[in-house]
């Protein structure tokens, strides 16, 4: 039997947020009167984690998912509800806790910016503990694998982002964590640096067994690395299971792609499906998911067709289909509750 | 798994890594050295231009035991105490406490929650300005000078107790600047810690006896019981400059009551900065 690691229940975090009118008038006057709007920005969620997963939140920004992990984090108290990360309530921060996690943040670093990264990491081995001999063991490894040794020595403020984001990485696996919290780790990182980090996540989380949660932008950093996905809009949990049951609902068609052997393309083709693209002598046409064979037969008993090809629609388009879907049905019910304070 | 960090450890390594990053912008170094050094000569010259006028400070018929009558090398004896305070206190503190309001406002203090170390620990000393500690070496420098001049060699247990009472003081200054920089979790921003540590630090760095009159004794009593820094440089100064015995009940009150507000400061200002990481709203990603 496999052991819950992340137990989240009925988890509510609410921000109140000054509402600050546009013009000086206005600024005057929320000197002595304020107006308060309340960011719900997590409402509710109940979410297991077993031992060893690797789950990835979607959802478009500002939808909950990094207040989630900060919340796990215990970096921010929540406003209700429960959770338990190996036993332990975050926000309580306990050192025991706190020496069996970490948290990777691409948009916020933690290495010392003027100075080399190794002294950053000597210092981590000292607020953490780590014996020394198993310290420059970790090290050595984890620099090993992201190909960043002879970087340590560099003052981290002359790295590039690239570089930089793997020497976080080492930072926060060097106390050997059990179940790591990962921010948009490959924000901003050019197409090689990423593939990089993808790689080197998945051999490290596969060989330790490590619970990972991650948040990501990409989808190509969750195609690669998660078997399950949590999306996650408004606040709320939408959908939890595996890309491939994402594919299965939400992606209600298939796009055919059509070679012509004459290199014309018949002008009738809007009749069988949507046309995305026509660049002769290839076309796109997008067809319900259950018409597809039906559809196909007709296009090839009309036109002279030397291939075709049928695939899902890319994973980014059916994901902000999700989202748009989500977006029509919350919007009734309202993102934000407007209030007074004083 | 082993129980908690060393402290004196990670204090050592917060030091030494400051004194890498200090030293890789040497010029900027030197400048901040020279800079404060030089506003410390010039106050030393403002305060011989008022030695000119009158032999001396606070005077002891009008104030009985309370009072104490300040010479010139005995006031130069309290302005080394002033100066030993202040540059303990921003050495070790001030460019904490101001980035400690930075990191709330960028969501950078993220990760010092995330260490398994005292939080306080970590955010009031991880760096240490050690351009600051220059005025400590002119302040011990003047105090010897000093007394030399008076000549008067105070005994070993004067100079523990003006020790113990200067880290008091420290720990005094501390609170104020810690709890205030707490602040900004709640204000979002607050900038006005350096003109707070003026104003402060310009009340403290008198004699109280001058704080007398319908005007001065109010100051006096504010800046001794509610914000107490009046005793963070009177206490030990009056250590060094008299003999221990004979004492009058004020100067045993005295440093009792700076004891006991050390301890109440930095209870208090524990208890601000816990409150007000509750309130801690991780800004931006």
């Amino acid at each position: 039997m496999t052991m819950a690691v992340v137990e989240i229940e009925s988890l509510a975090k609410s921000y109140r947020v000054y509402q600050k009118a546009e013009g000086l008038a206005a600024s005057v006057a929320g000197l002595f009167h304020r107006k308060y709007r309340t960011v719900e920005a997590v409402r509710g969620i109940d979410l297991t984690v077993e031992a060893g997963e690797f789950v990835a939140f979607l959802g478009p920004n500002g939808a909950g998912k990094t207040t989630t992990l900060k919340l796990l984090s215990g970096v921010i108290n929540p406003t209700s509800g429960t959770a338990r990360v190996l036993g332990h309530v975050p926000w309580r921060r306990e050192n025991a806790y706190r020496r069996r996690f970490a948290l990777v943040m691409g948009q916020k670093n933690q290495l010392w910016w003027d100075l080399p990264a190794a002294e950053s990491f000597r210092l981590h081995q000292q607020i953490y503990r780590i014996d020394p001999a198993e310290f420059d063991r970790t090290r050595d490894e984890l620099t090993g694998m992201l190909a960043i040794r002879n970087l340590l020595s560099q003052p981290v403020r002359e790295l590039s982002l690239g570089e930089r984001m793997k020497m976080e990485l080492t930072a926060a696996l060097l106390h050997k964590p059990d179940v790591l919290f990962l921010d948009e780790p490959t924000i901003g990182l050019d197409v090689v640096a990423q593939y990089k980090i993808q790689d080197f996540l998945k051999h490290y989380q596969r060989e330790r067994g490590i619970t990972t949660l991650l948040t990501s932008h990409y989808m190509k950093d969750v195609a690669a690395l998660c078997r399950r996905v949590v999306i996650i809009t408004h606040g709320r949990i939408m959908f939890d299971g595996s890309l491939a049951q994402i594919v299965d609902r939400f992606g209600g068609h298939k796009v055919i792609t059509l070679l012509f052997a004459d290199g014309h393309i018949p002008g009738d083709l809007g009749v069988y499906g949507e046309v995305i693209s026509e660049e002769p002598p290839r076309a796109k046409v997008r067809v319900d998911r259950g018409d597809v064979t039906a559809t196909l037969g007709r296009i090839l008993q009309q036109h002279p067709v030397v291939d075709v090809n049928v695939e899902d629609p890319p994973l980014e388009e059916m994901i902000a289909e999700v989202f748009s879907q989500v977006d029509e049905s919350a919007g009734k019910d309202g993102e934000l509750v407007v209030g007074r304070g004083g | 798994m082993p129980s908690g960090p060393s402290y004196l450890r990670v204090f050592l390594t917060f030091a030494r890594n400051s004194l890498v990053r200090n030293m890789t912008f040497r010029g900027n170094f030197l400048i901040e050295t020279f800079s404060s050094m030089s506003w410390v000569f010039m106050n030393l010259g403002f305060y011989i231009l008022v030695f000119q006028h009158t032999p001396r400070i606070g005077d002891v018929s009008n104030w009985g035991e309370y009072s104490f009558a300040w010479g010139k090398y005995e006031f130069f004896l309290f302005l080394s105490t002033t100066l030993m305070v202040n540059s303990l206190v921003q050495a070790l503190f001030m460019e904490n406490a101001s980035e400690f309001g930075e990191m709330i406002r960028t969501g950078t203090l993220d990760f010092a929650l995330l260490k398994p170390i005292d939080t306080q620990f970590l955010i009031s000393l991880q760096r240490i300005d050690w351009s600051s500690l220059g005025n400590l070496v002119v302040g011990i420098g003047l105090a010897v000078f000093s007394l030399h001049k008076i000549g008067w060699v105070p005994s070993v247990w004067q100079v523990l107790l003006f020790m113990l009472f200067v880290i008091c003081g420290v720990a005094i200054m501390y609170s104020l600047m810690i709890a205030l920089a707490a602040t900004s979790i709640w204000l979002g921003r607050n900038q006005s810690l350096y003109n707070f540590w003026f104003y402060i630090t310009n009340f403290s760095r008198y004699p109280m006896e001058i704080y007398r009159g319908t005007y001065g004794t109010p100051l006096r009593m504010f800046f001794t019981f509610i914000i107490p820094v009046l005793v963070v440089v009177n206490v030990p100064a009056r250590f060094l400059v008299r003999p221990l015995v004979p004492q009058t009940p004020m100067d045993l009150l005295l440093p009792v009551f700076a004891f006991v507000a050390t301890v109440a400061s930095l209870v208090g200002s524990r208890w601000v900065f816990n409150r007000s990481l509750l309130s801690y709203r991780s800004a931006s990603s």
